[in-house]
């Protein structure tokens, strides 16, 4: 066959065009790619692998039962070494090479807060767990959703136990960085509306000293009644340690992930009379229970992988979303998202409870495994279980669990 | 794939420039500086303050920016210079805590843990998502190649040739009548000046800083690059900085080939492949992929023998 120049340029147009067509036409058997980004390294590394359990777990069961929209979910997992410098270079590889639609995961705020602009530019949703009051500044288009109430929140529960046991006059101390930083100044807003006050000024110290011996001076000297900590378990311990040396007598107060097993076994009798709190999941409830024993762990009545369950609930929301939006275009799913967590609609569980739903054209409304997931219009929670603790003889023993309005 | 190919040559750019940096002091002057992360920042702040919380132009924000390192590498090496040696990295070491400290803890500034948001960017307004990417890219190329073609100059010429004396024996050069603390204070300087550009280019790129982008782990990478690529050779900085990128880059993508290990479990293997190439090099190549290479003059005939 001789080969006219008419045939070669059109059979060149058409081998080079071809794979265009072919993607459009594969597009809807193509798998539907989700970023898993965790913290799995750094400081959060402590808590990232239950997250990223949570999400494996939950794409395995969806894509056993036939996927979503008829897709295989494929789902990448990236470190987000609890760095924002190494998670927007990780949220790079998602967005950019591997297309995903959204990013679910992210756990310190300023990861979340990170890669935010680069996934507002490539309009990719975001679903994460995090605390500081200033998440939701960076979202202009709505493509943000947090499973984990801000620290105003739980500065209300905290500062209605103080004020109960009769400390109106109350200092604060913690770690300089965002969560604390917020945490501060929610907590004095919420002193000061049941008519307490913070004694001299909210104090931050800085993290990862060798000795807080200064620090808990400096409180010493202040003479407060009570003292609240907002510090994390590497930083609290000492602290508490240089706080009870230097002959503090008065009440402390903190976060309940500040005095976990290993802060019990560090100090012994000397943690008896804090008082803490923090969000938690309903122990009890079907849908938690569900979800433990979907990674493999049995129930035991106490507070078990508190941030695994809220991401059990990221990837429940997201996989719905889309499939109810029949779309992965970000802004639908977004929508489908806000609709299914808040109802009206029959109350469902897993995405397979969802899927009926759909098929069946019935509202439904999201009751998840880490609160019951109804969200503001900022993509923040509207409320979460929230329980109060008193350590006695080294062991937590529950004061009250309320539910805590993070729309005040 | 092309646009995050785009993105990661964006930031190998930003780690070139870091790199270049750094071999002008430590390079060619044997300078420690282990505070390069400290006038990284620095330069991000100083132009991110500029362009932002004062509303100038992107372009004077780089250019306070270099300014701004400049002075501080020049209060830096003046407090510390004569210390030469281990002494000066520790205080550059030092210098780069403060730095992250006084970033965390001066809100009314930089905003603290907070976060800094920066709107400005290195490109022209109406381009569509992908362009833009290209131009970013275009810029830090650009940037890259003036700071190389500059310093690389440098290094060729006689001020070159005076810092790597003084980088052999600080008491050659000093014999010959050269001012040694002059040009280590200008070697310094030039490079924390180059170093706080590539924080101004990165401030605008990322849009969101925090104390936590300014941690030690940056500084590491970029020695990494030094000696990886060859302390010394301009070119050797280059190369380094870019073989660093996309091993670090690389390495994601054994993922996929790895499903029988927990996300957790490939995280942690990243860091061990990182580690054991670098030893690999570092064992077998000790001078580097470009080794730095200095040229044989031309001797001069000897002079004839009195006759």
């Amino acid at each position: 066959m001789k080969l006219s120049r008419r045939l070669f340029i059109s059979s060149a147009a058409v081998t080079l065009a071809a794979p265009a067509y072919l993607r459009a036409g594969l597009a809807q058997s193509a798998p539907i790619v989700i970023g898993s980004m965790t913290p799995l390294t750094g400081g959060g590394g402590p808590y990232g692998p239950e997250k990223s359990d949570a999400h494996r777990a939950v794409v395995a069961q969806v894509n056993a039962q036939g996927g979503v929209m008829g897709r295989e979910v494929q789902l990448i997992s990236e470190d987000s070494e609890t760095n924002p410098e190494a998670a927007v270079r990780a949220a790079r590889k998602l967005i950019d090479a591997d297309k995903v639609s959204a990013i679910l995961g992210t756990w310190a705020s300023s990861v979340s807060l990170g890669i935010m602009p680069l996934c507002q530019e490539a309009n990719v949703l975001q679903v994460f767990s995090g605390s500081s009051d200033y998440l939701p500044d960076g979202d202009t288009k709505g493509l943000i959703f947090n499973l984990q109430p801000l620290n105003k929140a739980w500065a209300v529960a905290l500062a209605d136990l103080a004020v109960q046991r009769g400390f109106t006059e109350v200092a604060f101390a913690g770690p300089k960085n965002d969560f604390a930083a917020s945490m501060g100044e929610s907590f004095a807003a919420s002193l000061e509306k049941l008519g307490g006050s913070i004694v001299g000024e909210p104090f931050y110290y800085n993290p990862g000293q060798a000795s807080y011996r200064a620090e808990a001076e400096h409180l010493i000297r202040m003479n407060p009644p009570a003292i609240f900590v907002a510090g994390y378990v590497t930083d609290f311990v000492p602290v508490y340690r240089e706080l009870i040396r230097g002959g503090f007598t008065g009440q402390i107060i903190t976060l309940s992930f500040a005095v976990g097993p290993a802060f019990k076994e560090a100090v012994g009798d000397a943690a008896n009379g804090i008082l803490h709190g923090s969000p938690v999941p309903p122990i009890g409830k079907d849908s938690y229970e569900t979800y433990l024993r979907l990674v493999g762990i049995e129930p035991s009545g106490q507070v078990q992988n508190s941030f695994g369950c809220m991401a059990y609930d990221e990837m429940n929301l997201c996989l719905l979303g889309m499939e109810a939006a029949k779309s992965t275009d970000s802004f639908a799913v977004a929508d489908a998202i806000r609709k299914i967590a808040n109802g009206p609609g029959e109350r469902v569980t897993t995405f397979a409870e969802g899927k009926a739903m759909i098929e069946a054209g019935t509202a439904m409304n999201y009751d998840g495994a880490s609160s019951s997931v109804d969200f503001q219009e900022n993509g923040m929670l509207k409320s979460r279980d929230f329980a109060l603790y008193e350590v006695k003889g080294g062991e937590d023993e529950i004061i009250l669990t309320t539910t805590s309005d993070a729309t005040q | 794939m092309d646009a995050y190919l785009v993105a990661i040559l964006t930031t190998a750019a930003v780690y070139v420039i870091l790199a270049l940096a750094l071999n002008i002091q430590f390079g060619l002057t044997g300078l420690m500086n282990f505070g390069v992360v400290g006038f990284y920042g620095v330069g991000a702040y100083t132009s991110g303050i500029m362009t932002e919380t004062l509303g100038q132009p992107i372009l004077l924000g780089m250019l306070a920016a270099i300014v701004v390192g400049g002075l501080a590498g020049g209060l830096v090496s003046l407090l510390s210079i004569r210390l030469s040696g281990d002494f000066l990295a520790i205080v550059t070491l030092g210098f780069a805590e403060t730095m992250r400290l006084a970033f965390n803890n001066e809100d009314w500034l930089t905003r603290g843990p907070r976060g800094f948001l920066i709107m400005t960017r290195p490109v022209i307004d109406g381009l569509g998502r992908g362009a833009t990417a290209w131009f970013i890219l275009g810029v830090f190329v650009l940037a890259a190649i003036i700071v190389f073609v500059v310093l690389n100059r440098l290094a060729g010429s006689p001020f070159g040739r005076v810092l790597r004396a003084i980088r052999e024996d600080d008491l050659v050069p000093a014999t010959l009548g050269k001012n040694v603390l002059a040009y280590r204070l200008q070697a310094f300087v030039l490079g924390s000046a180059a170093m706080a550009l590539a924080g101004s280019l990165y401030a605008h790129y990322v849009q969101t800083i925090t104390p936590d982008n300014f941690t030690t782990q940056v500084a590491v990478l970029v020695w990494m690059s030094l000696i990886v690529g060859g302390a010394g050779n301009m070119k050797g900085a280059v190369v380094g900085a870019l073989v660093v990128t996309a091993i670090y880059e690389g390495t994601r993508f054994l993922a996929p080939l790895m499903e029988f290990l927990t996300p957790t479990q490939v995280s942690a293997l990243r860091f061990i492949i990182i580690g054991t190439l670098l030893i690999v090099v570092v064992r077998y190549r000790p001078e580097g992929l470009l080794p730095e290479r200095i040229a044989p003059r031309s001797r001069p005939d000897p002079v004839p023998a009195a006759g």
